[in-house]
């Protein structure tokens, strides 16, 4: 299998059958999701020792943990001595897990704790320190918790790169500007989409383009107070430059904006007075405590390969969790500033559920068009037949005026398909064995 | 022999069980007709519409299964304005994910009037909710409904609409069906 011949970056152009071939999504699941940091939660979710919740590095099932000292843990959810999860809770609260096959008991930290007949039967040769379930490298980063089950990646702060920490960092910082600014709402939403988990991941990575996907929700005014359009920044007088910005060693991209001044905060037509009031204060706050950073607002991105977020007044964060080349699943975390008052959090919970997921009426467009483009990379003429990832090709940016934006990103102002191609391109690099 | 007000008691029991199991066949039609407008007719005003999320929890907290109203993730926790607004969507030929149209069939079975106060009505059922839509796509959703049930000038009215879907990952990309 040559990568050169299923995608070729300079001409922007890309075979379909990366996205239907299982084995390239075999490939993928050696080359591409094992060498990777992935985001497992967030710690809000682990308030006291004994907290656990699963979760997933790439297609593997983890339980994540906090001990009784305080230290966070990934354990690969799958017992040393026949493969059951030793754990079959969403999330809780215990002193260990046991499995219960042959009851095998593990510690919060995933040491081998109990084995039923140790002493008689396996006549004390059974080296437990050897048995604990298998641990994951972890990284807390402002409040989220990242894994990779690969000793040979560099760590998570410079697997992000400094760029991608500016970037992740200023996500994970509340409406006012203060790091680790956010919580989890209770209940993570689940859902499978039949179509390949890259199609999720390059519609985050950069689509500024498919406006059209969501023409039915612009009429029909489902933003933050339920009465203007969907995204909250279009109560924004100011002008800002739309931009996508890629990490073209590393294959993370973030779609973001910045404005062309700092301006007095524009209130959210139609939304309680409580609300206003609490984003006018953070607002300021924030301008006072980020000075001309804070003309930056995120819109969303993709940490590579399958970690995604939504920013821009909606903080949501997921994983497209790949299970087979025409079938993904996707988990989604969704966010409330913890400093908020209870108008606020109840106010962007109801706009996250009537946005985002299965039953939100934007994203329900983006499942369907990306099933419908899954089965268009299925029939054998139309695999001969490339996609096209040509706008605003030569059109990107070195370094810019504004140096905190990154010193190794490229940018491509306005609508482009620049990030896409720089996930694929790396994806295509670690396909090759690079 | 059953006493003659004991009769009266459960004619009039069974009276309100034939009215409320028409009233959700009535229901059913006008969704797989696609008469959404006259569907929200059959809405409160003040309507809470309301499906939790489904989690696998342990047996002895039985009270975190779902995910709580008005607190936590949802599919659905909403009032009369949003689901005006979800109509208006599919109305307008231009959400893809229902247009073209899905083909839906509700079924409400194990209706069960649980109590009947003033003019409110509590009742339990079971659902079996088939969509299809386009050549080869067919989402079954099954759970359990409770429904409060006000009677406004002689009419009902759904008040509060919790649905409780069996499955904890949805399996299907969508939930564009009203339940």
């Amino acid at each position: 299998m040559q990568m050169t011949d299923l995608i070729d970056i300079d001409e922007g152009t890309l075979s379909r059958e990366i996205f239907s071939s299982e084995d390239i999504f075999r490939r993928e699941l050696e080359r591409v999701f094992v060498p990777a940091w992935s985001f497992v939660g967030h710690t809000s979710q682990l308030a006291r020792g004994g907290d656990f919740f699963l979760s997933r590095v790439g297609p593997e099932p983890v339980i994540v943990t906090r001990d009784e000292p305080g230290a966070v843990h990934v354990l690969l959810n799958s017992c040393r001595h026949r493969g059951m999860p030793p754990c079959r809770y969403d999330s809780g609260n215990a002193a260990g897990f046991t499995c219960s096959y042959h009851g095998w008991s593990y510690g919060l930290d995933g040491a081998l704790t109990g084995v039923p007949k140790l002493k008689e039967r396996y006549q004390g040769r059974l080296e437990r320190e050897k048995w604990g379930l298998i641990r994951a490298r972890v990284c807390v980063y402002y409040g989220s918790i990242w894994a990779t089950f690969d000793d040979a990646l560099p760590s998570f702060e410079d697997y992000l790169g400094a760029d991608m920490r500016f970037y992740l960092r200023t996500l994970l910082q509340g409406p006012d500007g203060d790091d680790d600014g956010y919580e989890v709402i209770g209940g993570i939403v689940k859902w499978q989409v039949p179509c390949n988990w890259k199609f999720g991941a390059e519609n985050f990575a950069g689509d500024h383009y498919h406006g059209y996907s969501h023409i039915s929700v612009e009429r029909l005014s489902i933003g933050l107070s339920g009465k203007t359009s969907r995204h909250n920044f279009a109560a924004a007088k100011t002008p800002r430059q739309a931009m996508s910005v890629a990490d073209p060693l590393r294959g993370h991209t973030i779609r973001a904006s910045v404005y062309k001044a700092l301006a007095a905060y524009d209130p959210q037509e139609g939304a309680p007075d409580a609300v206003n009031d609490y984003y006018r204060a953070c607002h300021e706050a924030r301008q006072r405590r980020l000075g001309d950073r804070s003309r930056l607002m995120i819109h969303g991105g993709v940490i590579f390969p399958n970690t995604h977020f939504n920013s821009a007044g909606r903080t949501t964060i997921g994983l497209w969790l790949p299970l087979g080349a025409g079938r993904t699943e996707v988990w989604r975390w969704l966010f409330v500033p913890r400093s908020a008052p209870d108008i606020v959090k109840d106010t962007l919970r109801e706009y996250y559920l009537r946005y985002a997921g299965p039953a939100g009426m934007v994203e329900q467009d983006d499942m369907e068009n990306w099933t419908a483009a899954q089965r268009g990379t299925e029939g054998m003429i139309a695999r001969k037949y490339p996609f096209n990832f040509q706008l605003a090709m030569g059109l990107s940016r070195g370094a810019r005026e504004d140096e905190w934006l990154g010193s190794e990103v490229t940018i491509t102002e306005d609508v482009a398909e620049h990030n896409q191609r720089a996930f694929y391109a790396h994806w295509a690099r670690l396909m090759a064995g690079a | 022999m059953t006493a003659p007000a004991d009769r009266a008691t459960a004619l009039d029991a069974l009276l309100l069980q034939v009215e409320v199991e028409r009233f959700f066949s009535a229901e059913s039609e006008l969704l797989d007709e696609r008469r959404f407008d006259e569907w929200l007719d059959l809405l409160h005003e003040d309507i809470r519409y309301w499906m939790p999320i489904a989690r696998n929890m342990r047996f002895d907290r039985p009270e975190t299964e779902y995910t709580r109203q008005g607190d936590e993730a949802c599919w659905f926790d909403e009032g009369k304005d949003v689901l005006r607004k979800r109509v208006l969507q599919i109305q307008g030929g231009d959400h893809w994910a229902e247009e073209p149209r899905s083909r839906t069939t509700h079924l409400v079975a194990n209706v069960r009037v649980e109590a009947a106060e003033g003019g409110d009505i509590a009742a339990k059922s079971r659902f079996v909710v088939s969509a299809c839509r386009l050549d080869h796509d067919v989402d079954l959703f099954v759970g359990k409904r409770v429904d409060l049930l006000r009677r406004e000038h002689g009419a009902l009215k759904v008040l509060r609409r919790t649905i409780y879907l069996d499955q904890s990952v949805l399996l299907s990309r969508n939930l564009t069906t009203f339940f």
